[in-house]
């Protein structure tokens, strides 16, 4: 390089300014000297490219002669005959060549410019190029160049790259055989591309898309995601020692950025494009794969001779055999008659139909769900898993497709209400020609040059060769493939309008009509039970004191949801799923799965009411669906459902579903070995609260019932770990804390690979707390702590009580730091605090009871004292010191507040704290201790209430700890320095000089310290003349209002506190009822004078 | 061509911070800064040395793709290091800082390496956010934080350098799991061949330090 320049520099007398019309005539003197690239030119040449795209960006913005003469000499086409040079170092030069292109394209502004350099077809030239592709430079520029290109099209510059009558893209056609290449951010930069491309809104070039790429490109993406899908699905097999997490991590989002992607492309909203996307993704993928892996087990055995173990070492080879065995099956055989090749079909691949294993395929279709909301892919999709049902397999054995047709085919049957066998036939063979277009294969002319011997390219050559678009079957093919999507469209839009009859709709097509017939009667049978039973319990006013009246009802919907669910074999996987007695690995994909379904927007909400209505619905008649649905179940055999489709109630799972999660919850509440992870049951609760929502009367009365049921298991699970030490408090406390913090987040959950694997129980695995099993006694107690209020709060919200208990009431925080408190006549102890960094400072030291606080002496008024440091006794640790008696260590915890508490712990104060004798030291830490362990034992008692521990009946709970601390409180007495002004806390303090107190307390309340910062100036230009007499009139304004209130305040916590104490009396600990018993360690006699009290809040 | 390793880096932040003048500024030093010229790209390559080591320095700039959910995730995903780049020219532009990072926490690998770039530190008299503030931002956040101009090119080097280096060092600690391509880091190929095309440093890495070129 430095070669090259001093040689330039020697050089023929070039123009000094780099930027001018000259210098490019110069450089363009210097292309035309070196029209062969050699060693010994190169480096001069890739300096003139660098240096012409410098002027040209230049020119751009300055000088229009420089474009002028650029289109004049025709200086692109020297950038193709550089390029198509294959000499030595052709790819040094190639790459600079590119990365010429690449500047130019990027800063260049002038729209005419742009239309300049695009407009002699150069630039498709170089596009179409054969690079040296397997050189991973020369493929990562000519890739940004591409993608580059890619972000200036626009309804305009659109025409320089497609030519619609050579029916021509080279800039798309190109860029999507690299759309699988093994480098990640080539494969992004076609994806952009190609969204780049999808938005521009021109008809013509979107109908090249779709009639000539669409299928191929689609076909071939969803074959590489299928491909992906077995190869995480072997991962998952192999590895129950979670030994290649990180690679199930990588294959897991690369399956969420093909979701995306995919959901991108929906998004855009282009029909034509979402049709065959939906299609391909329906046909090729979802149903033939994920929802065929729903099958029971047992099919998939009887359909695959090798047993499970030997698919462990399937080889990739099989893997994509088979998987494109699956993606070109149909078009083997072009005949338009569907059955005949269905038929060859079956016969010839049915042993190496693939599938993963059910676990994957429910995390996969969660997946799905929360990421894809484009209606007709989703919603087919609940469809097929909700409403369709098992008799096409039992006939057919696995032809999932077809089954998908024949759905298809019973609702066109709707549509026509001609229940005609001879026309099903005819339906069948038609949409069995509909569906050609969808085959990868097209034999036709090579029209873009797709190089199938090209080594870097990335598609499957066999498919690439096969797929090229031909025009001869194009106009014929887009034709119908709209038809056939609209095919899609009309059938889903029946679906939702009648999705109430389909269930039925399918049993016609049942090999086994006899089943049919019987389930058909025995469930209007049952659903007359039922019926009467409820309309019973509602003339009577049933309400939810007796449940015990319905258990046979319940028994017998739930028998004949049982039965009925035999015929919805997904549905029926995905419930079974949830069955939690040996362990929970299944069932949290499957509450996932039903959670995504169920939040699904795309999801029509009839379809989710299989799920989420009650049997009977309240709204509904009751009689009139009762007297409906004998004939319409009986008659359905002759499709006589389809007179009435609408008023016909929906066949429902709820009574099943609900049944369901509630053993999961009640088999999280048994004590013993825990078999359900946290987070399976965070799950099914949330779901149970949306399954039982839609209940009200009889049935929402045995729900609520049965959730009683299980908080006062779940009371009972944790009772056997309510220990009077200390550490129960604070799990219970931080538990709370966690789980008001991190509400789940099931699209965050299904992003975790880990959760793939089978339940661990080990911390060293490295998975959160929530996601495997507890180790240990310790997580074991966190564990059914959690599984109380996760229960306990389904309970709340099933009744609607509003949550009083929790978090466990911190009596309102007394005394803050800035309060000017009285403290006349208390016990106070002056000692030096000593941080770690040297500071010192002294203080007294008061204790509340449940307080500690550090004042300094008010310089204004004599036994008045500032508050500088106020911390909760409960979260103190004292220590003594080993060298000196005068001393304690005590660090100081930051309380936590509700959700906001934060983990880990932040200390508020560590300190040494020196007092004047051993004597004050021992009485601080006495009473210290004492205070600590009283204010701790009285949140025992509200946890104790809450787990129903026997003696601690439910006293009033939200007064007493609220008012408590009003009247017992020992010798302290604050007045809050406002002036009848309601300012904010803020400015209270504000106005307090807090002054140069305590560094750590600054440190500690940085929000607060900022805050105080920015008032004082506010303050000082607002108030002027606080900051000069603070305290005139501070002092008589709020005392007359406070005396009057903390009379009031004190009267009524009087009562509340008499209510309290029958209840408490019978602790060992007394509870805290009158003012005297508390002070006692303060000041060993009660205080009386109450100078003046104001409501901190 | 040869190189001991290829980190992947992404650039990200506000438009018109001068995320690709950067970029450009790194990869091709020929591009001298010019009085009202200002030229940006969005990928380049370049060679540097790292503890006698070759490294490959692969960056891609993320511009104008922030409407597809999927590229930025796959982006995030796919690289060892990025730049989170704001103006000190521009308030809001560093205001948008915690929203990028939030999104980079939650699409990129754990160990990916984010350097806070302030760039544009030649105008100084038009500065609106304190350097102060962005070692603060930096800091509270676990960034390496630096000032850059891609005008003076200022700091550019090392910005990418220091972060190279941070990749290197985790590397040598076993964070990084060097086997795994989907990490943004990829081992170059083991023979250390003469016949590399000169192309070390890739297009325009002309002036690269210790690139094998020519």
């Amino acid at each position: 390089m430095f070669r090259s320049r001093s040689w330039f520099g020697g050089g023929w007398g070039r123009p000094k300014n780099p930027h001018s019309l000259e210098r490019l005539k110069y450089l363009h003197n210097i292309l035309c000297k070196n029209t062969t690239v050699s060693e010994s030119n190169r480096g001069t040449l890739v300096e003139s490219l660098r240096c012409i795209a410098e002027i040209l960006i230049w020119g751009d913005q300055n000088d229009s002669s420089v474009f002028d003469f650029f289109l004049e000499k025709n200086m692109l086409s020297y950038f193709l005959k550089i390029m198509r040079q294959k000499c030595g170092g052709s790819s040094f030069v190639c790459v600079q060549l590119l990365q010429t292109l690449n500047i130019l394209f990027e800063n260049i502004r002038n729209e005419t410019s742009l239309y300049y350099l695009l407009s002699n077809n150069h630039v498709n030239s170089i596009i179409v190029h054969k690079f040296d592709f397997s050189d991973e430079e020369v493929m990562a520029y000519y890739i940004s160049f591409l993608k580059t290109l890619s972000f200036k099209l626009n309804s305009h510059t659109i025409h320089f790259f497609y030519n619609e009558h050579t029916k021509d893209f080279p800039l798309y056609t190109e860029a999507i055989k690299f759309f699988n290449h093994s480098e990640s951010m080539v494969r992004i930069a076609v994806r952009t591309l190609t969204l780049n491309v999808y938005r521009v809104q021109d008809a013509s070039m979107l109908r090249f898309i779709r009639d000539r790429t669409a299928a191929p490109y689609f076909s071939n993406l969803v074959w590489f995601i299928g491909k992906h899908i077995l190869e995480l699905d072997a991962c998952v097999r192999n590895d129950s020692d979670h030994q290649s997490q990180q690679k199930l991590d990588d294959l897991v989002a690369e399956h969420l950025d093909h979701l995306h992607y995919i959901n991108d492309i929906l998004c855009l909203n282009i029909p034509d494009l979402n049709d065959v996307l939906t299609e391909h993704l329906l046909h090729k993928l979802l149903v033939p794969l994920y929802i065929y892996s729903l099958m029971p087990a047992s099919i998939h055995r009887s359909a695959q001779p090798s047993p499970y173990s030997n698919r462990d070492g399937m080889s990739m080879e099989a893997v994509t055999r088979n998987l494109e065995a699956i993606l070109k099956g149909k078009s083997r055989e072009m005949s338009p008659s569907r059955m005949t090749f269905s038929r060859q079909r079956m016969e010839s691949e049915d042993e190496s139909k693939p599938y993963v294993s059910c676990v994957v395929s429910l995390f996969l279709l969660s997946q799905v769900f929360l990421i894809i909301t484009h209606g007709p892919i989703v919603h087919a999709l609940a469809w097929i898993i909700l409403q369709s049902d098992s008799s096409v397999f039992e006939d057919g054995a696995t032809k999932i497709l077809e089954m998908y047709i024949s759905n298809a085919k019973s609702n066109v049957k709707l549509e026509f209400s001609k229940p005609q066998l001879s026309l099903e036939k005819a339906l069948e063979c038609t949409s069995g020609q509909e569906r050609d277009y969808t085959t990868p294969e097209y034999s036709g002319p090579k029209t873009f040059g797709y190089d199938t011997d090209q080594s870097s390219c990335d598609l499957d050559p066999e498919l690439v060769s096969n797929s090229l678009p031909s025009t001869s079957h194009i106009s014929e093919s887009s034709s119908v493939a709209h038809d056939s999507t609209e095919d899609l469209v009309t059938q889903i839009e029946i679906s939702k309008s009648a999705s109430a009859a389909l269930g039925k709709q399918n049993m016609p097509d049942s090999p086994l009509p006899d089943s049919g017939i019987e389930s058909g009667s025995s469930k209007s049978g049952q659903e007359f039970n039922n019926i009467t039973d409820e309309e019973k319990q509602k003339m009577l006013g049933v309400t939810p004191s007796s449940p015990a009246l319905t258990p046979a009802s319940i028994k017998m919907l739930l028998d004949k949801e049982n039965k009925e669910i035999e015929k919805r074999p997904f549905l029926k996987t995905i419930l079974d799923s949830l069955d939690c007695r040996e362990n929970d690995y299944k069932a949290l994909f499957a509450l996932c799965l039903l959670f995504a379904l169920i939040n699904n927007k795309g999801v029509n909400t009839e379809l989710l009411d299989t799920l989420l209505c009650p049997e009977q619905s309240e709204n509904s008649n009751v009689t009139a669906g009762s007297t409906e649905s004998a004939p319409s179940s009986e008659g359905s055999e002759q499709e006589g459902a389809t007179a009435t489709p609408s008023k016909k109630p929906i066949q429902s799972y709820n009574a099943l579903l609900i049944s369901k999660l509630t053993a999961i919850a009640s088999l999280s509440c048994r004590s013993g070995e825990p078999r359900v992870r946290l987070v399976t049951l965070e799950l099914s609760v949330t779901l149970a609260g949306i399954a039982m929502r839609g209940s009200s009367g009889a049935a929402g009365a045995r729900h609520v019932a049965a959730v009683d049921g299980l908080r006062s298991r779940a009371a009972a699970l944790a009772r056997n770990f309510y220990k009077c030490d200390d550490i129960f408090l604070d799990m219970f406390e931080d538990e709370y804390c966690e789980m008001s913090k991190r509400p789940l987040n099931v699209e965050w959950l299904c992003m975790d690979a880990a959760i793939l694997l089978p339940p661990t129980r080990t911390p060293m695995s490295g998975i959160a707390f929530a996601k495997r099993l507890p180790s240990g006694e310790m997580e074991r107690a966190r564990r059914a702590i959690r599984t109380f209020f996760l229960i306990r709060d389904l309970y709340l919200k099933l009744t609607g009580k509003p949550e009083t208990q929790l978090p466990l009431a911190n009596p309102a925080p007394f005394v803050q730091v800035g309060d000017v408190l009285d403290l006349n006549d208390s016990d106070l102890i002056s000692c030096d605090i000593i941080q770690k960094d040297g500071t010192w400072h002294h203080r007294f030291l008061a204790v509340d009871n449940i307080q500690i606080i550090l004042v300094e002496p008010d310089k204004q008024r004599l036994g008045w004292g500032v508050a500088k440091l106020v911390g909760s006794l409960q979260d103190l640790e004292i220590q003594g010191d080993k060298e000196d008696p005068r001393c304690l260590h005590l660090t100081i915890h930051k309380p936590r507040v509700g959700a906001s508490g934060a983990l880990p712990r932040t200390v508020l104060l560590r300190a040494k704290f020196k007092f004047d004798d051993h004597i004050r030291s021992m009485a601080a830490k006495q009473r210290l201790t004492k205070g600590r362990t009283k204010s701790r034992q009285k949140k025992m008692q509200q946890i104790g209430r809450l787990l129903e521990v026997s003696g601690m009946t439910s006293g009033p709970p939200s007064l007493a700890p609220r008012h408590r601390p009003l009247f017992t409180r020992p010798g302290i007495t604050t007045v809050r320095r406002h002036t009848g002004v309601d300012g904010d806390d803020m400015d209270r303090r504000l106005r307090r000089p807090s002054g140069h107190m305590l560094k750590d307390g600054v440190v500690v309340y940085r929000e607060r310290t900022t805050s105080r910062e920015s008032s004082i100036s506010r303050g000082s230009s607002g108030h002027p003349s606080r900051d000069g007499s603070p305290r005139a009139r501070s002092e008589d304004i709020p005392l007359e209002d406070i005396r009057r209130n903390a009379v009031a305040a004190a009267a009524a916590a009087a009562t509340a506190a008499l209510q309290t104490q029958p209840s408490t009396s019978s602790q060992p600990q007394k509870a805290p009822t009158g003012s005297s018993e508390e002070t006692s360690f303060i000041s060993g006699e009660p205080r009386v004078k109450r100078k003046g009290i104001v409501e901190t809040i | 061509m040869a190189y001991a390793y290829l980190f992947k880096y992404i650039i990200i932040g506000d438009t018109g911070v001068g995320k690709s003048c950067l970029l450009l500024q790194f990869t091709d030093k020929r591009f001298q800064p010019v009085h009202d010229l200002t030229i940006g790209v969005e990928f380049g390559a370049r060679m540097i040395t790292i503890d006698g080591k070759q490294i490959k320095l692969q960056i891609w700039d993320t511009a104008g793709q922030e409407a597809f959910r999927s590229i930025t995730r796959s982006y995030y995903r796919g690289a060892a290091g990025a730049l989170l780049v704001y103006d000190i020219t521009r308030r809001d532009t560093f205001n948008h800082l915690t929203t990028w990072l939030e999104d980079a926490r939650q699409h990129s690998n754990s160990n990916m390496v984010i350097m806070l770039i302030g760039n544009k530190s030649d105008l100084e008299s038009r500065r609106e956010v304190k350097k102060e503030e962005g070692e603060a931002f930096a800091r509270e956040h676990g960034l390496v934080f630096m000032e850059t101009s891609a005008k003076t090119a200022a700091n550019v080097e090392e910005a990418f350098i220091n972060t190279a280096k941070e990749i290197y060092e985790k590397i040598q600690e076993g964070v990084f799991d060097i086997n795994n391509e989907a990490n943004g880091i990829k081992i170059g190929p083991q023979h250390s061949t003469a016949a590399g095309a000169g192309g070390a440093g890739g297009a325009g890495a002309g002036g690269a330090a210790g690139g094998g070129c020519c």
